[in-house]
């Protein structure tokens, strides 16, 4: 069970969020929006990277397939939304059970470049697939229910997802399974040896990192009211992967602190410069060169200084 | 109660010269940074342009014009986010530009949920002004239903009969070959597509194709390759006498100097294609005025002809807001419905049912001219659509 000062500290976080619309800034909504997709996005690829030491360079996959899942059954098929957004994190999830079937028998590198090869994958199957997908154009008009296509009933909509996702990551992440995932992590060699079936764990891990990050894609594509075949291209998964290196990956936090502070920092780079790609360079030189903890590593670092003296 | 009066006087007042003095705020995104950067940052500078030149006019409505310009990154889950930014945070009354097809739709659909006019400079999809039509967007630049029509109408006027199509394979391609199909029974009822070959988008090697287009025997090719495309092209087939006997009819834009200058002495013969704006042929004195502004502007005389679109979209927004007579997206929408204005080529008009503009092109052969390092178009037709 997490402690009682961070359920806390949790439950208020989400309750000030909850006051956020109160505040009247419609900026601010969308923009929270946004930071309480990606958060759960980075956080569903920390399952893989950070508790089993995968690393997955094609993890916008499974974004990509929940977002456009979600919008066709939604908009296509007319299915209601308490159908649609369950079968997209289902879909997610049955994809990646397929890929990580493929992927875990490999490791490091390969299990890398593996990922990265079924990502684009489906990024060719969105864009070949213009019947359905509407190919390069997108997939634009998404048919939301009404009760959802305020800003603000949105954001409630999104808050309480996220909130019970993540919730239920936690959970996922601090139980006995997620211990092993760790051991995994550790030593996956010695883990083999007390008679765990390591390619078994990984394979559950990508699987549960591919639904939950369909979750995130399904929300993201009906904030945006489109789905694109950028979404499922490397770069979108690069960016995820900074977020999570750059929130920490081996903190369970971590990840909800990269996605906040990457996005936050591009929002408003953009608004003054055209040289986000030259900030997100140094952002990454930083990070490896002197935070490999990320910042949940800066945060632990600076307070054991401040506890020595 | 005097003193009461006088402060709601002066309440008023000050109420009434703050609102005179807000400036109206245009939103202008193209791509600044990446692949798309050649074509966005001239654009910009239309935009720019246009704007400097109504501001020291007095800017609309009596107001100063306040341009906030951003990246779309040719991403358009990207231009989407920004475009909400610009919506709810900057609160412009308007925003401008797009360059791709699904940053275009992308910008159409938060203009549709945000009740915000979008007028699109440069994206050509066709989509953007019949499925996915709504009141709120509107559309400058050219669209692949005119840019394959009058592709199929030169195919009939050079009198081909054998032709052979030749699309890059993403929307654009697709959407242009169906502009062409949809009109070559009736602009050239003589002629036949034999073959039709899909190169991908971003392909620089086109030997698989070339032999094929070559064996055909093909009088005439209809042709959507751009920009670089059509460069590798040239340089791959030109060697093989590809372009001795054929005759190259190409929508994308590659008549522009920009090309031709990249070739130089490697620019075929045989080419006739299009462009929105030639530097060095001009409608009429106002055009060749507009032009020698932008060439102030950009410190060359050879400027580029994405800055013409920029500049015509917010020509098209000063207008119909003045036409309004207010920012109001309902009502700037309902003016920009039918509203013809004067352009540096020539007057145009928006549809009021497809919201589309007849702004047309260039088009003409490339020929080689003594005193010029590369072809220039001669001669000269600029095609309307109808």
């Amino acid at each position: 069970m997490p402690q009682r000062n961070q359920l806390i500290a949790s439950a208020a976080l989400v309750v000030l969020l909850a006051l956020l619309p109160l505040a009247g800034s419609r900026y601010a909504v969308d923009l929270t929006t946004e930071v309480l997709i990606y958060a759960l996005f980075a956080l569903s690829l920390n399952v893989l990277i950070g508790f089993t030491g995968n690393v997955s360079f094609g993890h916008a996959a499974y974004f990509a397939i929940g977002g456009y899942t979600c919008a066709i059954l939604l908009t296509t098929y007319r299915w209601p939304l308490a159908i649609s957004l369950p079968a997209a994190v289902v879909l997610a999830g049955l994809v990646a059970a397929v890929v990580g079937y493929f992927c875990v028998r490999l490791t490091q590198i390969y299990f890398a470049m593996l990922t990265l090869a079924f990502a684009m994958l489906v990024w060719g199957v969105a864009f070949k697939w213009k019947e359905v997908t509407g190919g390069d154009d997108g997939f634009t008009g998404i048919n939301l229910p009404a009760m959802l296509t305020n800003h603000v009933s949105y954001f409630y909509f999104t808050l309480a997802v996220v909130t019970v996702a993540i919730a239920a990551l936690w959970v996922i992440c601090h139980s006995a399974f997620g211990l092993t995932l760790v051991a995994v992590r550790e030593n996956n060699v010695r883990t083999g040896f007390i008679g765990v079936d390591t390619r078994r764990m990984r394979w559950a891990a990508f699987t549960v990192a591919g639904s939950f990050g369909g979750l995130a894609g399904a929300l993201f594509g009906m904030y945006h009211r489109g789905m694109y075949i950028e979404n499922a291209f490397w770069t979108e998964s690069a960016q995820v992967l900074i977020m999570v290196l750059l929130g920490g990956m081996y903190s369970f936090v971590g990840p909800i602190l990269g996605a906040a502070t990457l996005h936050l920092l591009q929002v408003f780079t953009n608004q003054y410069t055209t040289y986000w790609p030259t900030v997100l360079g140094l952002i990454l030189l930083v990070i490896v060169m002197v935070l490999p903890d990320g910042l949940i590593g800066l945060v632990s670092r600076v307070k054991a200084r401040w506890g020595k003296t | 109660m005097k003193i009461s009066a006088i402060i709601v006087a002066a309440g008023a007042l000050g109420a009434g010269t703050a609102f005179a003095q807000q400036p109206v705020k245009i939103g202008g995104m193209y791509p600044l940074t990446g692949g798309g950067a050649v074509y966005g940052v001239p654009a910009m500078a239309g935009h720019q342009l246009a704007i400097e030149e109504l501001n020291a006019k007095g800017g609309i409505l009596g107001r100063k014009i306040e341009s906030i310009e951003r990246d779309d990154k040719l991403n358009p889950s990207a231009a989407s986010s920004t475009m909400k930014e610009l919506i709810t945070k900057d609160k412009v009354d308007i925003v401008l530009g797009g360059l791709s097809s699904a940053v275009g739709l992308a910008m159409s659909e938060v203009s549709k949920q945000e009740k915000v006019v979008y007028i699109a400079t440069i994206p050509k999809t066709i989509q953007m002004t019949t499925d996915k039509l709504h009141k709120y967007v509107f559309r400058t630049a050219s669209n692949t239903d005119f840019e394959g029509d009058t592709m199929s109408l030169l195919a009939g006027r050079y009198k081909l009969s054998k032709l052979c199509n030749l699309q890059l394979d993403y929307a654009y391609g697709n959407d242009l070959e169906a502009g062409i199909v949809k009109t070559l029974g009736k602009n050239a009822p003589n002629a036949k597509i034999v073959l039709t070959l899909k190169p991908k988008l971003g392909a620089t090697d086109f030997n698989p194709f070339i032999p094929q287009v070559m064996a055909a025997g093909c009088d005439g090719v209809l042709s959507g390759l751009w920009g670089p495309h059509f460069v590798s092209w040239v340089k791959q087939a030109k060697p093989l006498g590809f372009f001795d006997k054929i005759k190259w009819i190409s929508g994308g834009e590659i008549a522009s100097h920009e090309i031709a200058g990249e070739l130089k002495g490697d620019f075929p013969d045989n080419v006739i294609s299009n462009t929105y704006e030639l530097w060095y042929h001009a409608q009429d004195p106002s055009h060749k005025e507009f032009q020698a502004r932008l060439a102030k502007k950009l410190n060359t005389q050879e400027t580029p002809q994405w800055a013409l679109l920029g500049y015509v979209g917010v020509m098209y927004a000063a207008a119909a807001m003045e036409k309004a007579k207010s920012t109001e997206a309902d009502k700037v929408s309902a003016a920009l419905e039918g509203l013809t204005i004067k352009t540096p080529v020539g007057p145009l008009t928006i549809d009021p049912k497809s919201h589309q503009a007849n702004m047309g092109q260039f088009w003409g052969p490339m020929v080689k001219k003594p005193d010029r390092a590369y072809r220039m178009m001669d001669p000269v037709e600029y095609i309307q659509p109808k």
